[in-house]
């Protein structure tokens, strides 16, 4: 007999409320829920993968995730790419289990089904004498998920109906190319990927990065900040401005914030050399014209960004990842460093340097959002914590759409008003089956 | 390119006078116990002015031969990403934020223990300096019940100073024994 679900909609909308700024705790621990979320957001979202760069050439291939399936991303003969599913169609062996490399073919090796770098069956071993004369091998290749990029960086979704990749990105558009689209040259990676496990749910540093530059302008990073100051100076309050801006998309539960003319912030992140590679170069200015104003060029500092659900990024410091789920209450983070591919190398070696320095497992300052996280999900065991009504009222009142040079719905930054948008696109993902009322 | 030691040059039978394998064992044996009771203003003047202190990623990669299975091609290169790239004024920014009251990933402390075993040394290419590789489970508690462990092993150059403990540290590759890391952070001093 089938189990009748703990969720059905009208229960699970009452999760979220964004108008009053409320959020319902189970979001983060309940397991049906996130069940449903593999389902409904996971399996019709757009993926980051990771960078155009990853896969240069003709057979480069990079294994990661779309949630909890492990895909393998092919650079193609024909230059474009393909993501299926790295699971053999025989009896499931994964197809290729080392992180990366560079494939001719993928042989399982379990029972010798190989596949082309298109991901398609192309031999098994003894056909003739063991599978019978209907057995078809174009019938029995792994899945197949769309793949699309943006400005090097690369998606996928296993939904053929979700919109595509440019009209999901709705208008955040201008607040991802601040670090994706600084110079006609495009962006490259800093080679490779750091992986770590975070034991948290995965919306929780989703939503940080989307929406709170409070946690930094507060208490977390305190001593992240401290330590990059020279030996000589103290903390001091003032250092941190009270000003700023948040961005909330209009559709799809994209959120952006940042500070204005504070490249004193920027240098305490990252230090003085890449403050002026950002603010006052020649490579800032160019920045400046390329994204069509200088406040989002050479006057915008200290962003921070998700795209729905588990891309996050830090323009500036050049992070970015994406937060893998593992269940409820865990997370993998995959972690890459993206610059300017026509950036000078000690700029490059500088950015490296910084952001290992700063947003790695090991940063200084992303030691401590790991601390925040697994003390939040840790307490989630509780009977009353997991059904506490949480505060998500901040900049309720300040909502406007009217910045000359901020383009749409904008509130101060030290605002909530993004949050409340990622959760009510993840309510409406969960309970909005058709994208004729969910698309954009 | 690598910055690990040539194994070969590892394997080969000691020339190390017993006094200075000891001398340099308990160099590390008294190395840990500051990291293990936060003497990390202690430790950090036992790194030398030109320190790097390396952590490269660890890779899972087919080989295709088992002599072809060299470090190199499962850690990632000097301008790749990695888990640490330190020179000493990052180290010493470090040690700051662990003194600091605010460095809430370590305030609560962890209770640290560093075991650190399987001491090999030779002459380094200075004059005066030691290659030395050493193993270490370093086991992390904290609060109420979280526990981490890295397992791996230490690539230093270290040479004779009139520092209290009597050797510096000028480069510290880490090697550890993880892919991903299986722990939500680094804050640790390996």
């Amino acid at each position: 007999m089938e189990k009748s679900s703990n969720w059905p909609k009208n229960k699970i909308k009452a999760l979220v409320n964004d108008e009053e700024g409320i959020l319902d705790a189970q979001i983060f621990s309940d397991e049906e829920l996130y069940q449903i979320e593999l389902d409904q957001v996971f399996a019709r979202s757009w993926i980051l993968l990771g960078h155009e760069s990853h896969i240069p050439n003709r057979g480069d291939f990079f294994n990661t995730y779309i949630g909890e399936d492990p895909v393998i991303m092919v650079r193609q003969a024909d230059d474009s790419i393909k993501v299926f599913l790295n699971q053999c169609r025989h009896r499931g062996m994964r197809l290729s289990r080392e992180d990366s490399g560079n494939a001719k073919a993928f042989v399982c090796t379990y029972h010798g089904w190989a596949h082309n770098i298109a991901g398609e069956l192309i031999d098994v071993p003894f056909e003739k004498e063991a599978h019978c004369k209907d057995f078809n091998k174009a019938e029995w290749g792994p899945m197949h998920a769309r793949v699309d990029t943006y400005r090097g960086l690369v998606f996928a979704n296993w939904d053929q109906d979700a919109p595509s990749l440019i009209d999901y990105l709705s208008d955040a558009t201008p607040y991802i190319d601040t670090m994706f689209n600084r110079t006609d040259g495009k962006t490259e990676v800093i080679g490779g990927m750091q992986k770590w496990i975070v034991p948290c749910n995965w919306k929780l540093a989703s939503e940080q990065f989307c929406s709170d530059m409070y946690h930094a302008g507060t208490m977390s990073h305190l001593s992240g900040v401290i330590a990059g100051l020279p030996e000589d100076v103290e903390l001091s309050a003032d250092m941190i401005p009270t000003q700023g801006h948040q961005f909330r998309a209009k559709w799809g539960g994209h959120g952006t914030g940042f500070y204005l003319d504070q490249p004193g912030l920027l240098t305490a992140i990252m230090g003085p050399i890449i403050t002026e590679y950002m603010s006052a170069s020649p490579a800032a200015k160019a920045a400046s014209k390329q994204l069509g104003s200088e406040y989002f060029g050479e006057r915008l500092f200290a962003q921070h960004m998700t795209i729905f659900p588990s891309c996050s990024f830090l323009p500036g410091i050049n992070t970015i990842r994406t937060w893998h789920p593992r269940g409820p209450n865990e997370i993998e983070v995959w972690a890459f460093i993206v610059v300017d591919a026509d950036a000078p190398d000690e700029i490059k070696a500088e950015f490296r340097k910084q952001n290992i320095r700063t947003f790695s497992a090991g940063g200084v300052f992303e030691q401590d959002d790991g601390e925040n996280w697994i003390e939040v999900q840790r307490i989630f065991r509780g009977n009353k914590a997991r059904k506490t009504k949480f505060n998500a009222q901040m900049g309720l009142s300040h909502i406007a759409n009217d910045d000359p040079n901020f383009p749409g719905r904008m509130t101060g930054v030290y605002s909530e008003d993004a949050a409340r948008g990622f959760y009510t696109h993840w309510m409406r993902m969960m309970t909005e089956p058709d994208w004729k009322t969910l698309g954009p | 390119m690598s910055s690990t030691f040539d194994l070969n040059k590892l394997l080969e039978t000691s020339k190390i006078d017993p006094v200075l394998q000891q001398e340099i064992e308990q160099f590390y044996y008294r190395e840990a116990l500051l990291l293990d009771n936060s003497g990390f203003e202690e430790w950090s003047k036992l790194l030398g002015e030109d320190l790097r202190y390396f952590m490269p990623i660890r890779r899972n990669v087919l080989f295709s031969s088992r002599s072809k299975a060299d470090a190199v091609s499962r850690i990632s290169a000097d301008d790749e990403f990695a888990h640490f790239d330190d020179d000493i004024v990052a180290m010493r920014g470090r040690v700051r934020k662990l003194l600091s009251d605010y460095s809430w990933s370590e305030n609560p402390a962890s209770r640290t223990r560093h075991i650190v075993s399987n001491v090999i040394i030779n002459e380094g290419n200075e004059n005066g300096s030691y290659q030395v590789c050493s193993n270490f489970l370093l086991y992390r508690n904290r609060l109420e019940h979280q526990v981490d462990m890295w397992a791996g092993q230490r690539q230093d150059i270290i040479k004779r100073s009139d520092n209290r403990l009597g050797f510096e540290i000028s480069k510290r590759t880490i090697l550890l024994d993880q892919s991903t890391l299986i722990s939500n952070n680094l804050s640790v001093i390996f």
